[in-house]
């Protein structure tokens, strides 16, 4: 598979000082911004006992495990581990890191090695992230107007007029995600019910 | 003083021992052995309270045993702004939530039994229940955050919030994630940074926020 930038979230709903989960074409992800605001994104196994790190805090620049909170700073390396205060932890304890990038409010990831910047999504602004338990055909089946594959963009009827959305695909383990993205002048929370809407029918037609 | 009849690691019950504690209400708290004993099924208990759940308030001659009425009861008591605004159109959107949080319950709660204490039941409805109840909250908070609203009802956290937060906090205790409901996370943690917010077990204060633990 070629490797390209996926969305794993928007940007407002990761303040500084939060971890949550994401994923990059089945990778679990723990993404994170630290007290000063640096984003990053890291694989979601604890290099102890494997615990997932989007399940810890972040104290400053650093992620803590919440197992037994060893601390991970930049890059991944193990900073501390409580057990052991005095030690030095080995360079070799490292989680694995992925591009994390952040652009037209959305955050987007990729091996690390990923060159070139994410697709630009102008002329949008983020609404909100839904997870659905259908299928992206079920998607493009109930809104025709939506075009594309890693993004569906289209005019869609919101509050009895035609608005720009622009749906940014996301396929999880556990199904799929879509971040939306609506026009300027949308009413947001009418834009939010359009989504609400969008996920309803096409999960509803699955269930047919 | 109020006497609480109570389990640790009920959410009902511990959102009657949050909502005291942020409203510096002090109860005598009376441990009933929930598990394994069941002695909330006992003929004894049964006089307190026929229905045999938790938690139960006693106060005098007021006997309470539904939790949001005992949420009522304490802010009413000991802070009125968390009884929330006081329009029409607040007060029965607090009511909605009070209800609703009986929706939480009925699922997430219900599919946390099922795994921590080995209640039988259908896990699978429960937590598709949860789901689909995780996704109103979400819905209704990520609503508020457009017009820069952080709680469920007015401009302050009120007794809404915590009615519905236990049993949100505890979902992934019955197997259901909050990964897909970022505006539920943001909300919980808010929860768990208020002035004078106690814990349970499963439920933290945000980590951040308390000391680095010295190891000697
Ligand atoms: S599993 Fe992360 S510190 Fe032990």
């Amino acid at each position: 598979m070629t490797p390209r930038w996926t969305a794993t979230g928007l940007s407002q709903d990761l303040p500084k000082g939060v971890v949550m989960a994401g994923h990059w074409q089945g990778h679990d992800l723990a993404v994170w911004r630290s007290a000063t605001g640096r984003l990053q994104a890291w694989n979601d196994r604890c290099p102890h006992r494997g615990m997932r790190l989007s399940h810890g805090f972040v104290r400053g620049e650093t992620l803590a495990c919440i197992y037994h909170g060893w601390v991970y700073g930049a890059e991944g390396g193990c900073k501390h581990i409580p057990a052991h205060p005095a030690l030095t932890p080995p360079a070799t304890i490292t989680v694995t890191a992925f591009a994390c990038v952040e652009q037209d409010g959305v955050i987007w990831v990729a091996p690390a090695d990923m060159a070139g910047s994410p697709p630009a999504v102008s002329g949008v602004q983020p609404l909100r992230s839904v997870s659905l338990t259908c299928d992206l055909a079920a998607v493009l089946a109930v809104e025709p107007a939506l075009l594309g594959q890693d993004i569906l963009r289209g005019t869609v009827q919101i509050d009895g007029q035609g608005h720009d959305v622009c749906l940014l695909v996301q396929n999880n383990p556990a199904g799929l995600t879509l971040h939306a993205l609506c026009g300027v002048r949308a009413n947001k929370v009418a834009a939010s019910h359009w989504v609400e809407n969008l996920r309803r029918r096409a999960e509803m037609k699955v269930a047919a | 003083m109020i006497q609480l009849y109570d389990y640790v690691l009920s959410a009902s019950c511990y959102k009657v021992r949050l909502m005291a504690a942020l409203v510096g209400v002090k109860m005598d708290l009376e441990a009933v052995d929930f598990h394994p004993g069941r002695a909330h099924k006992s003929v004894e208990f049964a006089q307190l309270n026929p229905a045999g759940t938790l938690p139960v308030m006693v106060d005098g001659d007021m006997i309470l045993t539904e939790s949001t009425a005992m949420l009522v009861y304490l802010a009413k008591r000991a802070g009125p702004q968390w009884l929330g605004p006081d329009d029409a159109k607040s007060a029965a959107q607090v009511q909605q939530w009070l209800a609703f949080s009986g929706r939480l319950a009925a699922s997430l709660g219900m599919a946390r039994l099922h795994d921590m204490l080995l209640y039988k039941g259908d896990i699978d409805a429960w937590r598709a229940q949860g789901h689909a109840a995780l996704r109103e909250l979400e819905a209704a908070l990520t609503e508020r955050r457009f017009a820069g609203g952080e709680w469920l009802v007015g401009d302050t956290p009120s007794i809404a919030d915590i009615a519905c937060f236990p049993n949100a906090a505890l979902s992934q205790d019955g197997g259901v994630s909050l990964d897909a409901y970022p505006s539920v996370r943001l909300w919980t943690r808010r929860i768990r940074a208020l002035d004078r917010f106690i814990e349970m077990p499963g439920i933290h204060r945000l980590h951040e926020l308390s000391p680095t633990p010295k190891v000697a």
